[in-house]
């Protein structure tokens, strides 16, 4: 029965769920479901799993965009039907997963995958700087300071050899956030890039009380900012500059305080999170770099600045120290000198909670 | 064939070794105005440094409070094929496997009713199909569940779409069975997952061993972890073989040479709690100072793995800054066993829900309403006994609210006597 | 009891100011009921189109039909 805009009640079909998960899984994958005795990666981007059963499944992991056409897609089907039996996955950082069930599948796959240019670069394994998790930016977001896919190719650009290798102490996961509300939770990576704001909204005060809930403007600022104000016969809102943290959060409720401008909007760097429990306990990112204008469309102050704390940790981290477990073992004060990046006014704390993370010991270095 | 907007930036971005979104979307533009449109809105923001989109409104399908995110351009003038350019989250299987016979039906939908750009996958997990108008909404929903047997994700005040790692399809560490929990979460919950109620946004992410390949930790109001009580399984031959250069460490993850492993150096030193000693010939492990980090398993995959009385560790509060500054996931469950029919788990969720809802503000986290009300009385609320595995140190400040019910007398001094025993 | 239910969140909302009010405002109107009842109750409401949803993409209101600003700025793009 085909849909009737007519009458949208018909047939309908509400809180199925998504397919369940073993509905999609190649045979292989099926059968040795929770019997898998281990793994290797046999090279960047190639891996084995062995099963008790004795069953191998290799998997050929490429990176690609987050955001995929229809029809780049249907050619990831031409190749998963021609090589994987019409099975594929993603992982969680956006890369594709092609699986074959024996060896002599695999290098077919490879050579596949290696003759169509650039849109399947095989890695993203082991010690190497995997996919940037990222969010829309000016792709699809209201409130993004930056974008996101353009700023991303460019990074994984300049950085592509540590994509396809595994030169780096340890893996390093980075990851993009459009702005401060991070729906991408970016606050735990290696290395953070993240949208700002630097100027408070401004306020037209002809249109808010047409387009705005005045209580809930003044709710959703989380520094109680905004207070009720008439300007001449408008009812309008007042704003505190001097205490917005530039969240967006008024902007959400109210479209008539606009806060995106070009020249204040940019980045700041963040670096040496982690969320795996491996050694040290996860912890956040922490302030490396507090603005970089925007550059489109090929961002280089950030790509260029990416690559010197990259490069300067790959040379002076020891093997499998995390970003965040280098600058613990030589200190932030070291971390500044060694990539040249200035220690400022913002790199010290100064919101709520704020003395946790000062100095509280004469322990430091010169 | 040309396309209508000139993009000179945008074509700055087809150069270079990583796959091109901009060489991808251009593909589609040739055939669809929306994506053609959206390449020249992008290429205005590239220009002006500004974003283009009004947001709001638009929630869902009849009866949905979520899975359709409302989007409008503010230049329908110049662009008028993304005057609407509507999101709709689709619910992925967990841990995202799928046929190529699944995929060409979805691409077939959206290449008739949207945009022909997808999001493979948005942050939560779910398939974004990115961009539509109003009046395809209920369409795409009809093809999705009568002919693909999909369902829409969550946005807005719900339970978010659940997600997870690989787990057990595809790795030898997962403790717990991490899409059958995903599953039974997103399937028990359905209308939680469609009908907002909550104060805020809610989600759940599940990893299989504290490696936490989907940052759980980092971002899900409530974790689950998978972990272990017993002892990690050693196989002594393995162990020899990596020292001996036999295997290759790490499973290859620093370079897929041969080399032999320095044990001392690479392990033992490393080991957070200094559980473990290498005699030259066997490696013991004193599990009872184990803290399960994974490290020596991750170095040594075919001589070590996790023990075999599995289950998951049940964190809460993760969030991102936004309000009251980032949160990671807090212990509040150490060790549940984590096995169908998670009648134990669901009696946990429903009472941290009751509880949330019924103390939280409005646009505040499970996090926050916690940080702010204290963990007591949500440990009170859930039914949930303190627990040195909670902390990581105890409280230093003396401020203690103390029970008056433990106190002889309660809060009531006897004034009388008082005054008897001190003259004022 | 449920029509004697939504009889009060509806004069509630239309007592209001504001034209977007959360789930836990709504909760105001049926203080004796739970909130899981209210939920229940709510949702009818949705269904029945007496009330409808709102949302900002986090965060989903609730409000009464025919009084939605994107609506209008919908209209006017026309």
């Amino acid at each position: 029965m085909p849909f009737d805009p007519n009458d949208i009640m018909k047939d309908r079909i509400t809180d199925i769920g998504p397919p369940k998960y073993d509905k999609f899984f190649p045979p292989v994958i099926k059968e040795n479901y929770g019997k898998w005795k281990y793994h290797e990666i046999l090279e960047p981007g190639v891996l084995v799993h062995v099963s008790e059963t004795g069953a191998e499944v290799y998997t050929v992991r490429v990176g690609a965009a987050r955001l995929l056409s229809v029809d780049l897609i249907r050619e990831i089907c031409d190749i998963a039907d021609k090589h994987c039996g019409g099975y594929v996955r993603w992982t969680t950082r956006n890369n594709i997963e092609f699986m074959v069930d024996d060896k002599s599948k695999l290098q077919p796959l490879i050579d596949e995958l290696k003759s169509r240019g650039n849109w399947f670069p095989i890695g993203g394994t082991g010690a190497s700087v995997t996919n940037i998790v990222h969010t829309q930016g000016w792709i699809h977001c209201h409130t993004p300071a930056i974008d996101a896919s353009g700023i991303v190719k460019a990074v994984m650009d300049e950085l592509f050899d540590y994509f396809g290798s595994h030169k780096l102490p340890a893996q390093v996961r980075i990851s993009l956030a459009c702005c401060l509300n991070m729906c991408g939770a970016v606050h735990c990576s290696d290395i953070a890039i993240l949208g700002v704001h630097r100027k408070p909204p401004f306020i037209e005060h002809e249109r808010v009380q047409n387009v705005c809930e005045i209580p809930l403007v003044i709710a959703a600022c989380p520094t109680a900012a905004i207070k009720p104000k008439k300007v001449g016969d408008y009812k309008s809102i007042e704003i505190n500059e001097k205490r917005c943290m530039f969240c967006g959060n008024c902007y959400t409720m109210c479209p008539a305080l606009p806060i995106a401008d070009g020249d204040g909007d940019g980045i700041a760097l963040w670096v040496g999170g982690k969320v795996s429990n491996s050694r040290t306990a996860p912890k956040f990112s922490k302030l490396a770099v507090h603005y970089i204008p925007n550059e489109p469309p090929r961002w280089p102050t950030t790509v260029q600045t990416i690559k010197k704390i990259l490069e300067v940790y790959a040379s002076d981290a020891r093997r499998y120290e995390r970003v965040g477990e280098w600058i613990d073992r030589i200190g932030w004060e070291r971390f500044f000198e060694k990539t040249g990046l200035e220690f400022r006014h913002e790199h010290i704390d100064d919101y709520r909670l704020a003395m946790t993370t000062w100095r509280t010991t004469t322990q430091f270095k010169f | 064939m040309a396309l209508k907007h000139k993009t000179p930036m945008l074509d700055e971005l087809e150069k270079g070794p990583w796959p091109s979104f901009v060489t991808d979307i251009k593909r589609v533009a040739e055939r669809k105005p929306m994506a053609e449109d959206l390449l020249g809105l992008l290429e205005m923001s590239y220009e002006h440094k500004e974003g283009h989109w009004k947001h709001g409104g638009i929630v869902g399908v009849f009866g949905y409070g979520g899975g359709v995110i409302g989007r409008y351009c503010d230049r329908p003038d110049l662009f008028p094929n993304v005057a609407h350019f509507h999101t709709m989250r689709v619910n992925q299987p967990a841990s995202k496997f799928y046929t190529t016979e699944v995929l060409r039906k979805l691409c077939d939908i959206w290449e008739e009713k949207g945009s022909g750009l997808t999001n493979m996958h948005g942050s939560t997990g779910d398939i974004i199909l990115l961009g539509t108008t109003t009046d395809q909404l209920e369409p795409i929903f009809y093809e999705l569940t009568h002919d693909l047997g999909m369902d829409l994700g969550g946005s807005g005040s719900n339970m978010r779409t659940p997600s997870c790692c690989v787990g057990k399809a595809r790795c030898e560490w997962s403790c717990i069975d991490t899409q059958d929990i995903t599953y039974d979460i997103t399937m028990r919950y359905q209308d939680e997952l469609h009908r907002p109620m909550f104060p805020y946004k809610f989600k759940f992410k599940t990893s299989g061993c504290p490696n936490d390949c989907v940052a759980a930790i980092a971002r899900a109001d409530c974790s689950i972890i998978g972990t272990w009580r017993d002892k990690i399984r050693i196989d002594q031959e393995a162990v020899r073989a990596y020292v001996g250069g036999e295997l290759v460490p790490n499973g290859g993850a620093h370079g897929t040479e041969k080399r032999a492993l320095d044990i001392q150096k690479e392990v033992i030193d490393l080991c957070p709690t200094k559980c473990m000693e290498w005699d030259g010939k066997n490696l013991k492990i004193w599990d009872e100072d184990c803290t399960r980090c994974m490290h020596c398993i991750n170095v040594m995959p075919r001589a070590l793995r996790p023990g075999l009385d599995t289950g998951a560790t049940i964190l809460v509060g993760a969030k991102a800054p936004i309000l009251e500054g980032a949160q990671l996931g807090s212990v509040v469950i150490p060790f549940i066993k984590m096995e169908p029919p998670y009648e134990e788990f669901h009696e946990f969720v429903e009472k941290m829900w009751d509880w949330w809802m019924e103390e939280g503000k409005n646009r505040e986290r499970l996090g926050e309403t916690i940080q702010r009300l204290g963990m007591k009385a949500f440990l009170e609320a859930t039914e949930l006994q303190p627990d040195p595995r909670m902390v990581n140190t105890p409280r230093y400040n003396p401020y203690i609210f103390y029970d008056p019910a433990e106190v002889p007398g309660g809060w009531s001094h006897d004034p009388k006597a008082y005054r008897e025993r001190h003259h004022a | 009891m449920s029509q004697e239910a939504k009889e009060k969140i509806l004069e509630y909302m239309k007592s209001q100011k504001k034209t977007k009010l959360y789930f836990n405002d709504l909760c105001k109107a049926v203080p004796d009921l739970k909130m899981r009842e209210a939920k229940k109750i709510i949702n009818q409401m949705v269904e029945e189109g007496t009330i409808k949803y709102w949302s900002s993409g986090s965060t989903t209101m609730y409000m009464l039909p025919g009084v939605d600003d994107v609506g209008k700025e919908e209209d006017s793009m026309k």
